[in-house]
């Protein structure tokens, strides 16, 4: 009968979403963010208080994500930034206001992203944006960001695209693939003292634009890579990928991927027997979680990293540390103590600042006004983030480091573009 | 090189042969073509994970349980879902799939995460044989054996086994199966238990290889897929081939003409599958009754 | 749903009283919203307009026409990359340069419509699959079109003053939206439309009546295509950047989603479908996850438990009411 099956389909699909309950125990979302209900229709937009996100009790910021979708890894940096406030808001806020972080899923989709950044402007009312991962969702919004003078700090992506042109209310801290190329080239060939590079890259924006940098700095030394081979998002078998890159024989090779990717080549080629010196770009630098998925072949692999890792000594990540262990684990008890957490810290360190530099009167213009007063400040994860009138890249330099016995070792100090 | 690039080709066509048979079992039985295959086979990869993680469990035990609850999986997203469409069309069907997918897909991201995870295993990472210059892992010959022994096992139930004759009944003439007292829904359920076992089965043996995601067998569904195309959606031996083919043809011209085109390849051979001989090259042209 | 007693009743676009009020009011409503509505409303409404376009070019296809297409996305594609090239390179305005988008992936469309006359069922649906993603694969791999790195789309640019970008991209949008779902609902009540059914329901009767099937099977691919086409262009306006990846499986199953869930063989479910599908992630955007799972739930609910989709539902209420209380 029709509905003895419904009642046995329903009763199917219900224990399933049980099952998935019981495992999740953190259903909710966390206490920063809104409890509002869900309905398909449209919330009733809050009055427009004199500056939008600003109250005598709080603070108002946005950020977009990939929660979900095919770059889901870097959903760990809103949780970051959230993990973040949540140590700020403890220590009794800025100004005696704290800070609240509204989180968007956008699917790692532009479309997504700009009704997402859209809600949270208009109907949710934030002072300023942080974060955002991607170029393409990125530049989706830039210009509606720019049109309505909010500031925003940190998009995780090295296109050029993001402050050529410059737009005034964005601030950068994320160094450009093409100078972290650059320089890490520059480095294997003056300190490594190696000459035959192969460039292992995913085609897209952000393998291509490493490309150019890498194949620059070779030129201004007479000298090209020996082997240049792309990888799709999607490939999940790279043995050929390998094979190429063996056939040329290189001493080094500089991989520019994804985590997964990453891991893959090192098993691919550990069994083809191909063992040429390995170095990454900063996407790469958890030395710990790296060595970790790659069941310890990523030891002796050198990376460049522009702010402090995961493992390091440094006092403000045991800071972080801390904030970490006492609420983000909470909110998730599978929350990864990784560089994508962590550069969720980063990412909204000079927002921070800035809002606590321009004191009790807080408004866009002057938290605007404040990030372009930040020159060599150090007191993030950055040793150095420098802005100015005409300058919103924040971050210049970056600094090499290795994997030894599983963990990240600084091999060098920081080393700034043009230098 | 070239030696390499085959028997790389072939090892990894071997995976997607197993994706490949899963899809034809479950076409053959029902006409249906399951895009959920490949979280149907991810879930029960997480689950094998989580196994030998949480609860400390070998790996043997640890997979067959895995396998265990593909089945189980399998057989609950047919009986729950699929069954439950009142003569549906094809294009039901396909949407049903596609559904099953997307609600696995975010099952499996809300309960393990996104983050890439490292998939223990007991076949080593990095033992090889070195035969005239070609190189052949462990984890080569394994793909290898698991599916010929897969072939082997899967042409003795069709052949000599209850169930197995039953199945290739109900997928030749489902009425007349259902007069000769079979009872064509548990076989329609078994099926798609079975073919889940195998998609499994695929998914655990490459999870060390292309790492633990919600993302890992998007990819190799759709390789699994132009390897049924390729070689016949209602031919077994079709799907085997079709699969080696593949991994072959994919890798040489990565390798020859650039790992750029190396994804275009299997939606090419599809198109032109397609459009020389839809039935494949071991399949059987449908002829329609009007 | 009413019994139609001559041909002049079967052509009529709206049905009495009551529907000329209600389209009136929405007339209405439409024409006052960029002035009253904020930002984000508006674009959300630019996104469901979009969508409507492309459920309705899939609908005519897969609904009226019986086709399947697992590869709309491809479509959608080469509408918005031949918008975007037009404007960039040979500097067209944005006005010829969306018809011509459509004609092209019209063109496309005729192209895959070929292969597809000897296809039916799971073949069709598989090539179709590998038409979507061989377009966007080629799309990357070819710098002329921007690769992998994507182009930026310059976007309409009169009465900057006195419009926001949002208001200005509805007021294209939206009449062009109203314009083209009135032509397709003029299609399916004429000749054309009835062939797409008859082939629906059974080719083989409808050539020996007489319909051309190939003419009709192409056409079907390309009328479908154009729309999707349009509404690609407009898209990639919308966002201001395309890439290759944007345009990927899972965009050509939110497709076929809106068709399913709105409703197969109707204009309005179409528009039904389109709304919800849009609306839905977006709503529940601050929850990982849950999205991915809400659409597949619904797809697999709809197809179980109503069949005929939401147009299915609001049919059903509507009879139920009419003949209450019997």
């Amino acid at each position: 009968m029709r509905s003895a099956r419904i009642l046995l389909t329903g009763s199917v699909v219900l224990s399933m979403l049980a099952a998935i309950g019981c495992r999740k125990e953190e259903e909710a979302p966390p206490p920063e963010e809104k409890v509002e209900k869900v309905e398909a229709k449209k919330p009733e937009p809050p009055p427009a208080p004199k500056v939008p996100g600003v109250s005598d009790t709080e603070i108002v910021i946005g950020t977009t994500s990939p929660q979900t979708g095919p770059a889901a890894l870097w959903g760990s940096v809103a949780r970051g930034t959230a993990c973040y406030f949540d140590m700020i808001n403890e220590a009794g806020g800025i100004n005696g206001r704290k800070l609240k972080l509204e989180i968007r899923d956008d699917g790692y989709q532009p479309a997504r992203t700009v009704a997402a950044t859209k809600e949270l402007v208009e109907q949710v009312g934030v002072f300023a944006m942080t974060g955002g991962i991607g170029t393409a969702t990125g530049l989706a919004v830039k210009d509606y960001l720019a049109e309505k003078k909010v500031p925003w700090v940190g998009q995780g992506t090295g296109s050029t695209k993001m402050t050529d042109p410059m737009a005034h209310n964005l601030f950068a801290m994320f160094p450009t693939y093409n100078d972290e190329a650059h320089l890490l080239v520059k480095y294997i060939t003056e300190n490594l003292k190696k000459k035959k590079i192969a460039f292992f890259y995913q085609n897209d924006d952000y393998g291509k634009e490493a490309l150019e940098g890498a194949r620059k700095a070779l030129e201004a030394k007479k000298l090209k890579l020996a082997a240049e081979v792309s990888v799709e998002v999607t490939d999940t078998d790279l043995a050929s990928h390998v094979m190429k890159l063996k056939k040329a024989k290189p001493q080094v090779v500089i991989l520019w991927l994804m985590p997964k990717h990453a891991a893959i080549t090192m098993g691919t080629a550990a069994k083809l027997k191909f063992k040429p010196q390995w170095i990454t770009g900063s996407t790469l630098s958890d030395a710990a979680f790296m060595h970790k998925i790659t069941k310890g072949a990523w030891e002796g692999v050198h990376f460049d990293s522009f702010f402090e890792l995961p493992d390091s000594e440094h006092p403000l990540i045991a800071k972080y540390k801390a904030a970490y262990d006492k609420f983000a684990l909470k909110r998730n008890d599978k929350e990864l103590w990784s560089t994508f957490f962590i550069a969720g810290f980063l990412f909204a360190e000079p927002l921070v600042e800035a809002i606590k530099n321009a004191g009790p009167e807080l408004t866009r213009e002057k938290v605007i006004a404040e990030l372009e007063k930040l020159d060599k400040w150090g007191g993030g994860l950055h040793s150095a983030v420098t802005f100015g009138k005409d300058n919103r890249r924040g971050v210049r330099s970056v600094y090499l480091a290795k994997c030894e016995k599983g963990k990240a070792v600084k091999t060098s100090g920081y080393i700034t573009f043009g230098e | 090189m070239l030696g390499q690039l085959v028997v790389s080709g072939i090892a990894i066509g071997c995976c997607y042969a197993m994706i490949a048979l899963a899809m034809v079992i479950v076409y053959k039985a029902s006409e249906v073509l399951n895009f959920a295959q490949g979280e149907l086979a991810m879930v029960s990869t997480f689950v094998a994970y989580s196994l030998m993680l949480s609860l400390g469990l070998p790996f043997p035990l640890a997979a067959a349980s895995a396998l265990l609850f593909a089945f189980a999986l399998g057989a609950v997203c047919e009986f729950a879902f699929l069954r439950q469409a009142d003569e549906p069309t094809l294009l039901g069907l396909i949407v049903i799939t596609l559904g099953m997918e997307m609600m696995l897909y975010g099952a499996a991201g809300w309960i393990w995460g996104a983050d890439t995870k490292s998939f223990p295993s007991p076949i080593s990472d990095t033992s090889v044989y070195e035969i005239s210059g070609i190189i052949i892992s462990d984890q080569d010959l394994t793909y290898l054996a698991t599916a010929l022994l897969l072939a082997g096992l899967l042409f003795l139930f069709f052949r000599y086994t209850r169930v197995g004759v039953a199945m290739r009944a109900t997928s030749q003439n489902e009425s007349a199966a259902k007069l000769m007292g079979i009872r064509t829904q548990w076989i329609n359920t078994f099926t798609w238990g079975l073919s889940s076992v195998i998609g499994a089965l695929a998914g655990i043996l490459m999870a060390p290889r292309t790492m633990l995601d919600p993302n890992m067998m998007m990819d190799p569904l759709l390789k699994g897929f132009a390897a049924a195309v390729l070689g016949g959606m209602t031919s077994l031996p079709g799907a085997a081939l079709g699969g080696c083919l593949l991994g072959v043809i994919e890798n040489l011209v990565a390798g020859y003409i650039s790992t750029e085109f190396k994804s275009v390849v299997a939606f090419v051979v599809i198109v032109i599958v397609l459009c020389v001989r839809p039935a494949g090259l071991l399949g059987q042209e449908e002829i329609k009754k009007v | 749903m009413d019994l139609k007693r001559s041909y002049s009743e079967d052509l009529k676009l709206l049905d009495g009283g009551w529907e000329w009020a209600a389209f009136c009011v929405l007339v209405v409503l439409l024409a006052v919203a960029p002035f009253a509505l904020q930002d984000f409303y508006l674009y959300m409404i630019n996104l469901i307009a979009v969508h409507c376009l492309v459920a309705i070019g899939l609908n005519l296809l897969v609904g009226y026409a019986g086709q399947i297409s697992l590869g709309h996305a491809g479509f959608f594609a080469i509408g918005a990359y031949t918008q975007a090239l037009l404007v960039i390179k040979l500097g067209l305005p944005f006005f010829v340069a969306l018809p011509a988008a459509g004609l092209v992936a019209a063109a496309f469309g005729f192209l895959l419509g070929l292969p597809a006359l000897r296809l039916t069922g799971p073949y069709l649906a598989i090539a179709t699959l590998g038409f979507g993603m061989a377009v966007t694969q080629i799309i990357g791999t070819t710098e002329f079109f921007g690769g992998r790195m994507g182009l930026n789309v310059p976007r309409p640019d009169f009465l900057t003053d006195a419009l926001s970008s949002d208001q200005r991209m509805y007021l294209v949008i939206v009449p062009l939206t109203v314009l083209l779902t009135i032509t397709a609902v003029n299609l399916t009540k004429s000749r054309i439309g009835r062939a797409l059914v008859a082939v629906r329901d059974s080719d083989i009767a409808a050539e020996a009546i007489g319909v051309n099937l190939t003419l009709t099977k192409t056409l079907a691919f390309a009328i479908s295509a154009f729309y999707t086409g349009v509404a690609g262009g407009l898209m990639a306006m919308l966002l201001g950047f395309i890439n290759p990846d944007q345009f990927n499986l899972i965009m050509s199953i939110t497709f076929l989603a809106m068709v399913v869930v709105g409703g197969l063989g109707s204009i309005l479910g179409s528009i039904l479908g389109a709304i919800l599908m849009t609306v839905l992630p977006q709503a529940l955007s601050r929850f990982d996850n849950i999205p991915m799972i809400a659409i597949g739930a619904i797809m697999v609910a709809i197809v179980i438990f109503e069949p005929l989709g939401l147009r299915g539902r609001w049919l059903k209420s509507k009879i139920y009411f009419k003949t209450w209380p019997f």
